[in-house]
């Protein structure tokens, strides 16, 4: 398990009932990603050699060695000759996915916007799906990778049960590729320490910041406590709301200068998306992030 | 905002009275609120927002925004000071009290004319009385409204006073003031406080001297001119607006008020009143026609001056302003073209401008609902039997006898007759005749011509007898000086028959050229339907009146309670105490007493010799409250440009330094 330990997950009972009540959304999520990642078209990228993979590329003369198993016999029933049946190699990448679970991303600043978890979780599955129609090997950071159409549904499943800003340092391989996707308010140092790791091993990525519009533009005025979400200790109380939009601001673009500067330095994508926008954009920026 | 409060002291700060001071207790409330204000700021809103991370350490750019600037608040503290010291009531130099020392007496005109200012007078005598019991004084109050048993003017507690005063009411009559004798316990020195109610009753005069000769008098005038409505005799009735004093030169209107269909009391016309003429005794009055559809004015039931609550404003409707409506059959064919013989011809006369007159076959009038049917000389004939109806539902059917009646075969079984007549009729002063033409004997005083002057040179020369019947007495209401019949009248049910044994037209009497016969056909009309109603002027003939609906001083019926009937020669006199204005019926008749009339207004200083005339009247203390929230909205809307001007102008500043 991934993620610092919810108190939910000591109980098996109650573990059970929320693993029900996440995956109660499930089938909505996956319908909304497939519909998401059709915008998308991916192929299998082959590496014009024989190998593993899943498309036909030659058949050549069996030779001995090979294993019986391996001849193509309605191949060889035409000749004398026993051939054996080639595939194209495929080096399918493996990726992983996590969306922070703070209680921070599960706010939204209008009822009739998605809260940021939900945005952040309809992208990474259905950039999840659009990878694993190109073949590749996805999961959520931490579980094993597998390629395959059957992943698809334990991918949405193990997104939804998530919990924890950043995934387990220990969870990354090498070559892999990272997506992260969170609002990244919280302190940094976490992240940073996530991407030096990250650079260490060799794995690229992208990180996408996903913001609610009132987020980005601060929209209140007056005298206001300004409470973090989840009940944490953290709060702000101010008599002039509206005089502090431009310092928030200010402080906002900071955040994302220094989120920019770790993610070059880590040789990670750093973008931004804000959920008043269409997913689709953001899924096509992520997906060319990873794809280059 | 009034001068003085209800019945409640007035705080007196030098020149400044405060109606309501107990509201000035309220001031009390705003250095608290200021520090409230201060200590307290609102309460933040609390929102729940991810950002709050980012905020770690912001602090407020303007120290301006957590306290709001010294001189907005008092700018606010002045705009609640002011309004409620406008509630308070303040008042520049209120009416001055009447000075002195010794025993207060305060007489009160009582009569209608007192009503529209009347709650006015009874604070003004409350407070007076007030003041003189804070002084130790003895005080004592008159009500000039002319009830017996009042006995002479005692001095006594004040506590007994004010409640008098505050159950006294205005009468439906006008004021009247006692004789001097009244004062004979009185102490021989004491100061009054006279409020008057503007008008020259009968009296004034006197019982000013009596009081001037006993001490300082002080007289408060009403603070408008006094008005009231009458109804003049003439044909058609007209009503006149008597108002006391030409100050307002514009008239009110006159409502009538009376059912709608539905029976309903509803107003039914609004009546302007024309451009007024200034009167001899200084009152104006302006005559208002009562030009309205028969239909309309019937149904009326009251007069009202529009916004003047007095029973002298109020003219209850009788017959006199009801207008008949009086049917005409004959049979014109009988003397065609000859119009000076046709009995219509004087029927016609005698009625024009009196009633509406509707002509016709007896089918044809009888669809119109007619008061009254004139039948000259015609039979019913085939119309006899709706005819009878019609009577028995309460009409009034008048019958004139003449050479066609005379000759009529069945006369005898003619059901719409009061009595069996003689066939074939006397003849008296014709050429074979031995009597003379007899003239009338004088009227019966229970009749309905009681009252009718007989002029000596109307004589009948032919008449239609009855036969003798032992009803024949009683049905008789007019007859001749031999004591043969010339009226006769008898109840069909609701209805009356009356029979004329002589003729319409000239031919058998000369009374049809007289004025009485105009008079005769006057009251058979007016009782017709509605209960008899005499002329007051003429209501010497019943002994007695009682009374069925009574005004109160201010105009408003009421039922008549405690109420002896009242002697003829008094109901003629006008309303007076136990005869207050209202309708009064007197066996089957019903007349209307109405309180107002002329008026005869005392207004000037110069018509109260003597006397203080106490100009608070007119000028009742300059009341500030109006000035009071003005100003107090004026520094909300003060306050309103600051907060704009602070909450814009701050923006501005601060990025100023942070650029």
């Amino acid at each position: 398990m991934v993620g610092s330990p919810d108190p939910a997950r000591a109980d098996p009972a109650a573990l059970r009932a929320a693993a029900e009540a996440a995956a109660a959304g499930l089938p909505a999520l996956l319908l909304a990603a497939e519909r998401l990642a059709s915008v998308v078209d991916a192929g299998a990228h082959g590496l014009r050699r024989a190998g593993t993979g899943d498309e036909f590329w030659q058949y050549r003369a069996a030779q001995p060695g090979d294993a019986a198993s391996a001849i193509d016999w309605r191949r060889s029933a035409r000749t004398d000759a026993a051939f054996v049946r080639e595939r194209e190699k495929q080096s399918p990448q493996a990726a992983a996915l996590w969306v922070a679970a703070t209680p921070g991303m599960d706010w939204s600043g209008d009822p009739a916007r998605p809260s940021k978890q939900a945005r952040g979780m309809l992208l990474a599955l259905a950039l999840g799906l659009v990878l694993l129609r190109g073949g590749e090997r996805v999961a959520v950071a931490g579980r094993p990778a597998r390629g395959g159409r059957a992943q698809a549904e334990a991918l949405g499943r193990d997104l939804i049960a998530a919990a924890g800003a950043l995934p387990d340092a220990g969870a990354l391989r090498p070559g892999q590729r990272l997506v992260l996707v969170g609002d990244f308010l919280d302190d940094p140092a976490p992240l940073a320490a996530l991407a030096r790791q990250a650079a260490a091993l060799g794995v690229g990525g992208a990180l996408l910041q996903v913001l609610d519009p009132a987020e980005e533009t601060f929209p209140f005025a007056g005298a206001i406590r300004f409470r973090a979400a989840g009940g944490a200790a953290a709060d702000h109380l101010t008599r002039d709301a509206g005089a502090l939009r431009a310092a928030y601001l200010a402080r906002l673009a900071d955040r994302r200068v220094l989120l920019a500067q770790m993610a070059d330095a880590a040789g990670l994508r750093f973008g931004t998306h804000d959920t008043a926008a269409p997913p689709a954009q953001a899924l096509m920026w992520l997906y060319q992030a990873l794809a280059e | 905002m009034r001068a003085t409060g209800t019945g409640a002291r007035m705080l007196m700060l030098g020149p400044l009275g405060f109606a309501a001071p107990w509201l000035l207790g309220a001031l009390a409330a705003l250095p608290l609120l200021w520090w409230l204000l201060r200590a307290l700021p609102p309460a933040p809103r609390e929102v729940v927002f991810p950002g709050t991370a980012l905020m770690a350490g912001l602090t407020d750019p303007s120290a301006l925004a957590r306290r709001t600037p010294w001189w907005l608040m008092a700018l606010r503290m002045l705009a609640l000071a002011a309004a409620i010291a406008a509630l308070a009531g303040p008042v520049w130099r209120p009416d001055p009290r009447p000075a002195g020392t010794g025993p207060l007496l305060v007489v009160v005109d009582a009569g209608w004319a007192a009503a529209p200012g009347w709650p006015r007078a009874q604070d003004r005598a409350l407070a007076a009385i007030e003041q003189a019991t804070g002084a130790g004084r003895p005080v004592a109050v008159w009500l000039a409204d002319g009830q017996g048993g009042r006995g002479t003017v005692r001095f006594g507690a004040a506590p007994e006073a004010a409640a008098r005063m505050r159950a006294a009411v205005p009468q439906a009559w006008g004021t009247r003031y006692p004789d001097g004798s009244a004062l004979a316990d009185a102490p021989a020195s004491f100061d009054t406080l006279w409020l008057s109610d503007g008008l020259d009753h009968p009296g004034r005069a006197a019982w000013l001297a009596a009081l001037a000769g006993r001490g300082a008098v002080t007289v408060v005038p009403p603070a408008r001119p006094v008005r009231a409505l009458a109804l003049t005799g003439d044909e058609p009735p007209a009503l006149v607006l008597h108002q006391a004093g030409a100050a307002g030169a514009d008239l009110p209107a006159v409502l009538a008020v009376g059912p709608d269909p539905q029976g309903v009391q509803r107003q039914l016309a609004r009546l302007v009143p024309p451009a007024p003429e200034t009167l001899a005794s200084g009152a104006i009055a302006a005559t208002v026609p009562l030009d309205l559809p028969p239909e309309l004015r019937n149904r009326i039931t009251r007069f009202a001056i529009e916004g003047e609550a007095s029973a002298g404003a109020v003219v209850l409707a009788d017959d006199r302003v009801r207008r008949r409506k009086v049917a005409l059959v004959g049979d014109a064919r009988a003397t065609e073209g000859q119009a000076l013989l046709s009995p219509l011809h004087y029927l016609r006369q005698a009625l024009a401008g009196r009633a509406d007159v509707v002509e016709g076959g007896l089918a044809d009038v009888l669809q119109a609902a007619p008061d009254v049917v004139i039948l000259a000389d015609a039979q019913a004939d085939t119309d006899a039997e709706p005819l009878t109806r019609w009577v028995a539902a309460g009409g009034m059917l008048i019958r004139f006898a003449g050479p066609r009646m005379a000759a009529s075969e069945d006369l005898d079984g003619d059901p719409l007759l009061p009595v069996r007549l003689r066939p074939g009729g006397r003849d008296a002063g014709g050429a074979l005749a031995w009597g003379a033409p007899r003239p009338l004997a004088p009227f019966d005083a229970q009749g309905p011509f009681a009252g009718l002057a007989v002029p000596g040179d109307v004589t009948v020369r032919a008449q239609l007898l009855p036969e003798p019947d032992p009803d024949l007495g009683g049905r008789t209401v007019a007859q001749l000086t031999d004591g043969t019949p010339l009226v006769t009248r008898a109840p069909v049910a609701q209805g009356w028959v009356v029979l004329f044994h002589t003729s319409a037209n000239a031919d058998w009497s000369n009374l049809p050229l007289s004025g009485l016969f105009v008079q005769m056909l006057d009251r058979l009309i007016q009782s017709a339907r509605a209960p008899q109603a005499a002329q007051p002027a003429l209501a010497a003939e019943a002994p007695h009146w009682t009374a069925q609906t009574v005004l109160d001083g201010f105009g408003r019926p009421a039922a008549p309670e405690g109420l002896a009937p009242v002697a003829a020669e008094d109901f003629a006199a006008g309303p007076a105490p136990g005869a207050p204005a209202g309708v009064y019926a007197a066996g089957e008749r019903r007349a209307a007493l109405n309180a107002g009339g002329a008026l005869v207004p005392a207004l000037a200083a110069a018509d109260w010799p003597g006397a203080t005339l106490s100009s608070a009247a007119r000028a009742p203390g300059l009341a500030l409250g109006g000035w009071l929230l003005a100003l107090a909205a004026a520094a909300l809307a003060l306050d309103a440009l600051g907060s704009g001007w602070l909450a814009g102008g701050r923006p501005a500043r601060r990025t100023g330094v942070r650029a």
